[in-house]
């Protein structure tokens, strides 16, 4: 168990380095020059050399990957060119709407897939199970941005229920900010909720057909039992794994979403740092990323052991 | 006789109070604005959004008044100047405090500019001129020239690329500290989420009235929140719902949808600006002048603005490089050059001028709806002209980088407000990308620079524009006007090219 661990933590460290170095590469070999933007329109050649000049980027492609990789090693992401503060601190600033919209929209996805899912599964063929495999199938093929915007012009704009966008001013409470999370929430709640929906159906009714289900059946126990005691249990694992990417993609920026409802998270700081050539923070941001994927992986591997008895490292 | 009275008196009394309480000091506006600017520090940057927020906080020797005409801001008056045009004193107005509660001097002023022309991009424009700088006393300031450069005071008025005074301890580059002389200062920036400004209560005001960006600033609002909103879409639907008291650059097509909203009404500023295309004057196709004159006969202007803008409401078909609005306006070299829509007659000259099917490369970008759609009417018409059109649709910074390098493009497509001043058009730089720089262009542009009557500068600026018809470095496509919308409650502004809050007012 601690060899295969210790395995992965090793496996981990590669595949960062790995990321390192191509997010490196694929930042610096895409046109687009952050001098130029800060600039603006009006500015000269000389103009642009002489700022390239000051923030590095003239220095050889080796050079700047070698100061690069010596700044992370120190734990420094870097400096923001755009926000003048370091990339940790921007990225940091930005949890918070992330992590709110990631724990509301999975609760969100969760509350209307993991039920529906598991009644569909039960009543197999039903009006129910076809209603619901149908809306599902609509729902994925939805955008969330899309949703979004059809809920913040029915919400926001007529009933003004809701903020059409933003995160709140300077003064605004833990709770106004949360407002601000509900209609976006909602819009990737319910677009998410289409794949645990079918995912949940899926496995259950795979567990459904097995032996020890018939078994439990033949001695006499309550059917909502079998379902919810046996049958669920066993039908866990291809869920978490579900939740878990569903998790790590909402984590890592529900890019379009975050920009639609001008939400300050990561998914937007990404999105800011790409159209302006931030090189730090694209390389900052994705590393962190990157982290999470991996770490949120080795997290549902390690969650197996808890609800599968029979997986073992 | 007594009933007439007492509707007087009260109306009276409901007219009064309502006028003083749309001038009440108080209140916190929002304003939605297209993103988050790349730097507070506007000195190091020429970015409209930079100037809209940066122009609370910080505050340059001169400014424009609704004329667009200089007139002064930290300065007591115009800068007296010599006879030769190469001295100008600038004496400065006493008791204006900075934001940390410092006296702003002439040594400061000094600090500043040495930086803006270190710095800025116009700073290093005007540096070519500038022989010397010197504050002989605290409250004067005072400029030498090596020849005479009449839109210096432009400059020095101009609030992006600005000339800015800051302490002179506090010229760090980049800029640490927000420090300026203006009515907000900066209290918290969240970057992507708000930059909250406050008012500064030690900001001494011109006296008399306001005038455009001039006169006086009155600072009847608390605070001014600056919130970037970067879809369209949500900023259209934030008007009609009236979460910001303010929304800046709206898409026109929404300008019904607004007009039909009760929380908010469209503002249209006419004209805002001119959409242009810029030719690449020092390398490949549109090098020669030949071509370059065929591809404009090719161009239908009406067409392409049509396009962009959807109705006349918002476009205008002019080819003079200032609206008659503007006291710069002319005709000259527009006749017979412009909007000719003549694809049969460009392909006969482009055949003439030696064209070989090589490839013409138009560099745009989706950041501006209008530029796409405008290059694609024109490649559409170039086609007809015989052109082989290689459009090259790039994001904004890949833009911005390639055309830098003249071995990437014939012609970009960009736009400009009015700008107060034509020397401060990028184009007519023989270092702005289009490298125009001919014998012509140095015989139109260095007399209007160099005169220092205005009257006379309006008449040589007629010279710039027929050569600028003549040699073709950029293709004025048209005037377009700009949406913005703004609360009924919001009083106190007009439209602007770059909005500025400090005489605004909340009704409550």
């Amino acid at each position: 168990m601690i060899r295969y661990i210790l395995q992965r933590l090793a496996g981990m460290i590669v595949v960062m380095f790995l990321v390192v170095t191509i997010v490196f590469v694929i930042v610096r070999v895409t046109p687009g020059d952050p001098a130029a933007v800060m600039l603006g329109p009006d500015a000269t050649a000389q103009d642009i050399a002489d700022l390239r000049s000051r923030l590095g980027l003239d220095q050889a492609l080796l050079v700047q990957y070698a100061i690069y990789v010596g700044q992370l090693l120190k734990g420094d992401l870097g400096q923001s060119i755009f926000l003048n503060i370091p990339v940790a601190t921007a990225l940091l600033q930005r949890t918070e709407p992330t992590f709110f919209l990631t724990v509301f929209s999975l609760l969100i996805a969760s509350a209307i897939a993991l039920p529906i899912g598991i009644y569909a599964a039960y009543r197999r063929g039903s009006m129910v199970d076809q209603l619901a495999t149908t809306v599902a199938m609509l729902a994925a093929s939805i955008p969330s941005f899309w949703l979004g915007l059809i809920l913040m012009q029915f919400f926001a704009v007529r009933l003004n229920l809701f903020p059409v966008s933003g995160y709140g001013g300077p003064d605004s409470s833990f709770f106004e900010r949360m407002y601000h999370l509900m209609l976006p929430s909602i819009a990737l709640g319910l677009v998410s909720s289409a794949l645990i929906l079918r995912f949940t159906r899926a496995s259950l009714l795979d567990v459904l057909g097995d032996d020890y289900i018939r078994t439990a059946r033949a001695k006499g126990m309550i059917e909502r039992k079998v379902v919810l005691k046996h049958a669920l249990k066993n039908a866990l694992i291809p869920i978490l794994t579900v939740l878990g990417l569903t998790a790590a993609v909402l984590i890592s920026g529900a890019v379009v979403t975050e920009t639609v409802f001008g939400l300050p998270g990561v998914g937007n700081l990404v999105v800011s740092a790409v159209l302006r050539r931030d090189y730090p923070v694209i390389q900052g941001a994705l590393l962190v990323i990157a982290a999470l994927y991996v770490l949120i992986n080795f997290a549902i591997d390690m969650l197996y052991l808890l609800v599968d008895p029979r997986v073992r490292y | 006789m007594r009933r007439k009275l007492e509707f007087l008196v009260a109306t009276a009394l409901i007219a009064v109070p309502s006028f003083a309480m749309a001038q009440e000091k108080g209140g916190v506006i929002n304003v939605a604005t297209i993103g988050e600017p790349p730097t507070l520090d506007p000195m190091s940057s020429t970015a409209d959004l930079v100037g809209i927020v940066t122009q609370h906080i910080f505050e340059t020797l001169y400014t424009f008044d609704k004329n667009w005409g200089v007139t002064p801001l930290l300065a007591e008056s115009l800068p007296e100047i010599s006879d030769d045009g190469k001295t100008y004193t600038i004496k400065l107005r006493s008791g204006i405090t900075f934001h940390d509660g410092s006296e702003m001097t002439s040594e400061d002023v000094l600090a500043s500019l040495e930086r803006w022309t270190k710095l800025a991009s116009r700073g290093k424009q005007a540096a070519g001129f500038i022989a010397s700088m010197e504050a002989p006393d605290e409250q004067t300031v005072v400029i030498k020239l090596t020849q005479a450069y009449a839109p210096l005071t432009s400059l020095l008025a101009f609030n992006n690329s600005a000339a800015i005074i800051i302490p002179a301890e506090k010229q760090a580059e980049p800029m640490t500290e927000y420090v300026g002389t203006g009515p907000y200062m900066l209290k918290e920036r969240k970057a992507d989420q708000y930059i909250q400004l406050t008012r500064f209560d030690g900001y001494k005001s011109r006296d008399g009235e306001s005038d455009g960006y001039g006169g006086a600033r009155h600072q009847y609002l608390d605070e001014i929140r600056f919130v970037p909103v970067p879809d369209p879409n949500t900023r259209v639907e934030a008007a009609v719902s009236g979460q910001y008291e303010y929304v800046d650059s709206i898409p026109v097509e929404s300008f019904d949808k607004l007009k039909n909203a009760s929380a908010s009404e469209p503002l249209l500023l006419k004209p805002f600006g001119y959409p242009v295309f810029v030719f690449n004057t020092k390398e490949g196709l549109s090098s020669k002048l030949e071509m370059r004159k065929a591809i404009t006969q090719a161009l239908n202007m009406e067409d392409m603005l049509a396009a962009a803008f959807g109705s006349t409401d918002f476009y205008a078909v002019d080819g003079a490089f200032y609206p008659e609005s503007y006291n710069w306006h002319t005709e000259a070299g527009v006749d017979g050059n412009y909007n000719v829509g003549d694809p049969e007659g460009a392909a006969e000259a482009a055949k003439a001028a030696g064209y070989a099917g090589n490839p013409l490369r138009i560099l745009t970008s989706r950041q501006y709806e209008f530029h796409y759609k405008m290059a694609q009417v024109a490649a559409e018409y170039l086609k007809l002209a015989g052109f082989k059109v290689d459009m090259q649709v790039v994001d904004w910074a890949t833009l911005t980088q390639r055309r830098a390098d003249p071995a990437l493009w014939d012609i970009y497509i960009t736009h400009s407000p009015f700008l107060p001043e034509p020397a401060l058009i990028g184009a007519l730089s023989t270092s702005s990308p289009g490298w125009w720089d001919t014998p012509a262009r140095k015989a139109a542009v260095d007399p209007f620079t160099s005169e220092p009557d205005p009257a006379k500068r309006v008449e040589l600026w007629g010279n710039v524009q027929k050569v600028i018809y003549d040699e073709l470095p950029l293709i004025k496509i048209g005037d377009f006007n700009a949406v913005a919308a703004k609360s009924a409650k919001l009083k106190g502004v007009d439209p602007a090219p770059w909005p500025y809050f400090w005489n605004a007012s909340v009704a409550k």
